[in-house]
């Protein structure tokens, strides 16, 4: 058993000179999450805002401009320019500088003054659907409480009452994270798709490698276990790993402001089991592999396909088909995905998460089994 | 420049892809699983979100709610309680993302003329669902009120407006078919890049490069032999995206096919120049592999191929320009969803033209000039 140690050791030792003697590498994998983390933290904003507005006023009346005034005014519309011609409209459209085209045409004050509805057209190209959807939401808001103003002021002036009637309005409360900030939501999700990504491409080439550079026969004729081979080489990724996911909770909690609300022992049990359900992954990429391309490929594409798209990180899994969601559930990242914001957001503790814990559990023990199965046949 | 010895070098690159057994397979699975994720889980658009009913009011106009949220297609209600202790666990294990609550004497409330507001809870914990859901709610409820306030005759015959709200272009606003046009540009970069770099940094990882120049092959053949190959799989990788996106995923295409393939072009000397870069700065492959990833996500991110530029903080909007991905997006999507031609998309080809000149004439200056050292 001693020896046993040694050698597990003596094979760790050898990966930790081959990843200093790799400077890019190791950069590669301490820098690259952090660099990861100021992108998706920085850049996405699920909030639209902002969105390029033209104007078309026609009327150039008061009515015309006060019912405008309420896109300048709102947070979504960003009105850029007030055009003269429908052909600027068609022109702003193709060229992408306007999403939402506001006409309205001569007569707009007339027809309120007369008593009728005011025709207004709004277009919204729809080639960002994401956009688009709330663009057309929030035009129909805009307009139906500009149209309900001017009725309410009409009735008032004819004597009418048309408030007597009660009224139902809807009111949101966003828990856990009320102010939507991208970043609460996003972090926890990245620590977990960032250490996959990482762990598995970089055990998934470290069979392959040995036999690629024909040094795997060495290890063959050496006193060496199959066993005690995959566990001195998993060892330094496990440990960066570790690392890692402390660096990534830090740098978010620190610097980002994201909440630690929950049990810190359910997010690092978690972890832990993640980090050996991903390392197995990448072990049987690795045992499966034909050549380090195929590795690298076989990779890139686990980790980033399934991995990253069906782990809930940042894409909605409610509305996707049945047999994807299958899918999703044969990759750990989703479980860790749940684990990790409820712990962070929603103040969980074992219990609340036990479930997912478990079948990361599950996963671990399997997927290692597997892997080590695959490896010694291998060898 | 010799044809015969470039295409000796074709062959053997064709021969060398087709010995190891796995990586052809997998260069085909390749655009295969990218569309299935991009044009499911990406393009899938938010729809049947768990919900949670709660019911005190007990009344027809309660049930009534309850049908509109569950009838609009957004919501599906998981289960409708009758008190409110229990939202807070169900929301907290994640049973149910949205929670509506119908308070008692909401009926009778409503008819005594008063206001009364309907509480929705949404989880917030997933920021892009929360928005969605949020808009979604405040739709259904604010139909329910005009159909009441109708149904009552409180809406008298007065001046308004009547804002018609048109969507141009993608009607029926569906993800995928802004999805695929921008697919077609990033598995294109991703074969002539990924996998190029991998060929190329082998040759000099074995040694087999000096051998190559120990025969009559000259560094011009050579980059030639190396580059075709790979730009014939990334050709018919793209093609069978484009195939697939028209006939299985039905996007339509209004754009003119030269711009595409134009566009393309230009975006495909840039590729080949990223590949030719990366396989220069690295010793090994696990190291191209390294840098396409390094180089792989700014690219997803900031080229507004998922998350739309115009939400970005106005700080970062600047490095977008950077990402030549940006360009040939503008061009695939404006191409084929509006039909827009040469004279609203030249500035992004004089961008787009601009980086393949710079990239690839870099790329294959260096290249040459370290295959001559």
């Amino acid at each position: 058993m001693r020896s046993a140690l040694r050698r597990i050791i003596a094979v760790t030792h050898k990966e930790f000179i081959h990843i200093r003697r790799d400077p890019r590498m190791l950069a590669s994998v301490l820098v690259m999450p952090v660099i990861q983390l100021l992108l998706f933290s920085y850049a996405i904003s699920f909030d639209v805002t902002d969105v390029p507005t033209v104007i078309l006023d026609q009327d150039r009346t008061t009515a015309s401009r006060e019912y405008l005034a309420s896109f300048e005014h709102s947070d979504f519309f960003r009105v850029v320019d007030h055009i003269e011609s429908d052909v600027e409209a068609d022109r702003a459209f193709d060229t992408s500088s306007a999403k939402v085209a506001v006409i309205i045409r001569p007569g707009f004050a007339d027809s309120i003054a007369e008593g009728n509805k005011a025709d207004v057209a709004v277009l919204i190209d729809g080639s960002e659907p994401n956009s688009a959807q709330l663009g057309r939401a929030y035009a129909v808001a805009l307009s139906s409480t500009e149209d309900r103003q001017i009725l309410v002021s009409w009735a008032e002036s004819q004597g009418l009452d048309v408030t007597s009637m009660g009224s139902l309005s809807p009111q949101i409360r966003t828990w856990y994270n009320p102010d939507r900030r991208s970043a609460d939501f996003l972090i926890p999700g990245l620590m977990v798709v960032i250490i996959m990504i990482v762990t598995i491409q970089q055990t998934a080439v470290s069979l392959v490698k040995e036999r690629d550079q024909g040094t795997f026969e060495q290890l063959t004729v050496s006193p060496i276990r199959r066993a005690e081979l995959m566990v001195g080489k998993v060892l330094p990724w496990l440990i960066l790993a570790f690392i890692e996911t402390a660096v990534i909770v830090a740098v978010g909690v620190l610097f980002f402001g994201v909440p630690l609300r929950g049990s810190v022992l359910a997010l690092a049990l978690g972890s832990v089991l993640f980090v050996f359900s991903s390392l197995a992954i990448g072990l049987l990429i690795s045992a499966r592999s034909s050549s380090v391309e195929v590795a690298n490929m076989a990779g890139l594409l686990i980790s980033f396909l399934p991995g990253f798209m069906l782990s809930g990180f940042a894409f909605a899994l409610e509305s996707i088909p049945p047999a994807l969601q299958f899918i999703s559930y044969l990759f750990p990242g989703r479980y860790m995905v749940v684990i990790a914001r409820s712990v962070f957001l929603k103040g969980a503790d074992v219990a609340t998460v036990l479930p997912q814990l478990a079948a990361l559990l599950v996963y671990a023990v399997v997927s290692l089994t597997l892997a080590s199965l695959a490896y010694s046949r291998r060898l | 420049m010799n044809l015969r010895r470039i295409g000796l070098l074709m062959w053997k690159e064709v021969l060398q892809l087709s010995r190891d057994k796995m990586m052809l397979p997998l260069i085909f699975l390749m655009p295969v699983m990218q569309l299935i994720m991009f044009g499911y889980v990406v393009g899938a658009d938010v729809t049947n979100l768990r919900t949670v009913i709660v019911d005190q009011d007990h009344t027809t106009m309660s049930r009534e709610m309850t049908d509109a949220f569950s009838s609009s297609g957004y919501f599906r209600i998981v289960d409708t309680l009758d008190s409110e202790d229990d939202i807070r666990s169900i929301m907290d294990a994640g049973d149910a993302m949205v929670a509506v609550l119908l308070p008692p004497g909401m009926e009778s409330d409503l008819a005594a003329g008063e206001k009364v507001p309907l509480e929705i809870v949404v989880d917030g914990s997933d920021s892009k669902t929360a928005s969605v859901a949020s808009g979604y709610a405040a739709q259904v409820v604010a139909s329910f009120e005009f159909e009441r306030l109708t149904a009552l005759g409180a809406v008298p015959d007065g001046p308004g407006i009547d804002a018609r709200v048109r969507v141009l272009f993608n009607p029926s606003l569906r993800s995928v078919n802004a999805m695929i046009p921008g697919l077609v540009a990033m598995i294109l970069m991703l074969s002539v890049s990924a996998i190029m770099s991998q060929a190329v940094v082998r040759e000099r990882e074995r040694g087999t490069l000096e051998q190559l120049f120990v025969t009559p092959i000259g560094r011009a053949e050579y980059v030639i032999g190396k580059v075709v190959p790979y730009v014939g799989i990334a050709i018919v990788q793209t093609l069978s995206v484009m195939i697939v996106g028209v006939l299985w995923f039905k996007v339509p295409f209004f754009g003119s096919a030269w711009i595409m393939a134009l566009g393309l072009l230009l975006f495909l000397f840039t590729g080949i120049g990223q590949g030719l870069i990366i396989s220069m700065v690295s010793n090994t492959r696990h190291q191209a592999q390294q840098t396409n990833m390094f180089i792989l996500i700014p690219t997803m991110v900031l080229s507004g191929f998922i998350f739309p530029i115009e939400s970005m903080p106005a700080a970062i909007v600047p490095l977008t320009y950077l990402i030549p991905m940006r360009y040939i997006l503008v061009i695939a999507r404006s191409n084929a969803m509006k039909g827009a031609g040469m004279s609203a998309l030249w500035p992004q080809f004089v961008a787009m033209a601009v980086f393949a000149v710079v990239v690839f004439g870099f790329g294959i200056s260096r290249f040459r000039k370290q295959l001559a050292d």
